[in-house]
């Protein structure tokens, strides 16, 4: 038997609004923590080294080192850390060449969901 | 001193018999009540285990198992934490009665995790089950996570497809002995390799399925456990639990199942024994490579790459690991996962095991290792033999 269960969802933003603004615009904005002066790319709410509440938003580069990389039938997704973060984030890599180690974030559409996701650093961008 | 008085699982599998996760539920209590040799009027409380209303599209499911049992005005409750809700209900189950606030309580886990949805569906919901606006709202699959998890344990440790292949051949080769396994397979490294790349370098055959069934269990307090079974039945003598940060890019190690160590270390302090003492394990092996980093994180050798390659978690080994066939070969209905790998361990402890799984000498102490997310929230239970052990 058969039944169908449709549903639209109305998400809100919450604390994570300056996050998702920054994805629609191609920046990376992350969480600091004023006590241990570590910064967390995606956001942390809480800092897991001092436990302390996110105190500041700062805006990265929003260059990234490749970690590690994983493809499949899945799709094609990356660890990366951002440069002046600890940790690392999971993004999606389809549009990063096979066997890039430096990428950058790429912007989400305004409407669409927050997607995290890594493109190519193209030949005449200054990368640091 | 809690003791498992019944103990039971239905088949894992995918069911196309037109029974539903009700009818499955009833089926593993009333065999667990009669083996408890207990009547429903004789159970103070029910706790149920089941993962996503999604699957079951029935929430609060325990006052509808509460109804089906013959447990009405029984205390009733649901538990959930992703993969690890079967544990944690088990646990739940044991506060309950160490408090004294029940003598005897049923537990049910249960899920429709492979008949309900399609595999579309399901993978589009496991995503949810890690950071959902970070993890969740990229589309990035549990299969992938576990891999990139995977790879930072085997660039540390020297893991290779190799290994991962060792775990998939012996936990299906177990299930071969087990009537109610979902895949009991005799693979061969050329079958596997042949299977499609899902996340390198997890291919479909180092993943476990998506299974339906149910598992449960009766616990009770030892005055209140009928006398025929105060001498012979099990006790879970530690349960511990911890969580993660669901971001494994977020940890120090995405490699390292830390939580699953801490989860461990407070069960093992509550049972007062350590990792050596441990006789034989049910470790979540939802990937491969999951088994191996669970075993590592449990303390159960201290190089497992090693002792998985020497053969010490075979069935014939020095600690058999996943006698059932694991997630990976009995099958994952998530809710019933951690409640059956505690029955699991229950009736291997009492001798009540498959014929051709159940070990000859008499066990000490086994293990019950359950997480949900990539090892974030673990809850590690054990249990000890009844009797003269």
């Amino acid at each position: 038997m058969k039944h169908r269960v449709a549903l639209d969802y109305e998400l809100a933003e919450g604390w994570l609004a300056p996050w998702v603004e920054g994805l629609r615009k191609g920046e990376a904005v992350a969480s600091h923590c004023t006590a241990c002066h570590s910064s967390r790319f995606p956001p942390l709410r809480a800092c897991p080294v001092c436990r302390a509440r996110l105190n500041r938003w700062v805006t990265l580069s929003g260059y990234a080192t490749v970690l590690s990389r994983t493809t499949g039938t899945d799709g094609d997704f990356v660890m990366a850390r951002f440069d002046g973060t600890e940790g690392g984030a999971i993004l999606r890599a389809d549009h990063l060449p096979d066997g890039a180690e430096r990428g950058r974030l790429r912007a989400c559409g305004a409407d669409d969901p927050p997607t995290l996701s890594l493109a190519a650093i193209t030949i005449d961008e200054p990368t640091p | 001193m809690v003791l498992v008085i019944g103990a039971a699982l239905t088949p894992f599998n995918r069911r196309r018999d037109g029974s539903g996760f009700r009818d499955w539920a009833a089926d593993a209590y009333s065999q667990a009540l009669g083996m408890a040799m207990l009547e429903p009027n004789d159970v103070d409380a029910l706790i149920v285990a089941s993962e996503s209303d999604f699957f079951t599209l029935q929430l609060n499911p325990a006052s509808v198992l509460a109804q089906d049992l013959g447990l009405t005005f029984a205390a009733t409750l649901r538990v959930e934490g992703g993969g690890g809700s079967g544990q944690y209900a088990v646990h739940a189950a044991v506060d309950r009665i160490l408090s004294g606030r029940a003598n005897r309580v049923a537990i049910i886990g249960v899920d429709p995790s492979a008949s309900a949805l399609g595999a579309d569906c399901v993978r589009e919901l496991y995503g949810y089950s890690f950071d959902f606006w970070t993890d969740g709202l990229t589309g990035v699959s549990s299969t992938a996570l576990y891999a990139l998890s995977w790879q930072a344990f085997a660039a540390k440790h020297g893991g290779t497809e190799d290994d991962l292949n060792l775990v998939t051949i012996k936990n299906r080769k177990n299930a071969t002995r087990n009537s109610g396994a979902h895949l009991p397979r005799n693979h061969t490294a050329t079958e596997i390799a042949a299977s499609p790349k899902i996340a390198s370098p997890y291919r479909r055959l180092h993943c476990s399925p998506l299974s339906d069934g149910a598992a449960a269990l009766i616990l009770s307090s030892t005055d209140a456990a009928p006398s025929t079974r105060q001498g012979s039945a099990p006790r879970i003598s530690g349960i511990g639990a911890a969580s993660d940060l669901p971001g494994l890019g977020h940890r120090t190690d995405p490699g390292t199942f830390t939580a699953k160590s801490i989860a461990a270390e407070r069960a093992f302090a509550m049972a007062g024994i350590g990792a050596s003492d441990i006789a034989l394990a049910e470790v979540y092996d939802a990937y491969a490579g999951a088994e191996v980093q669970a075993l590592a994180a449990l303390g159960l050798s201290a190089d497992p790459l090693a002792s998985l390659r020497d053969g010490d978690f075979d069935a014939d080994g020095a600690c058999p690991v996943n006698l059932s066939g694991g997630l990976m070969g009995q099958g994952a209905p998530v809710g019933a996962t951690g409640v059956g790998q505690t029955a699991t361990c229950a009736l291997l402890l009492e001798g009540r095991y498959h014929e051709g799984l159940q070990p000859q000498s008499p066990l000490g102490h086994a293990l019950a290792d359950t997480h949900g997310g990539v090892a974030t929230s673990c809850a590690v239970t054990i249990l000890s033999a009844g009797g003269k052990v």
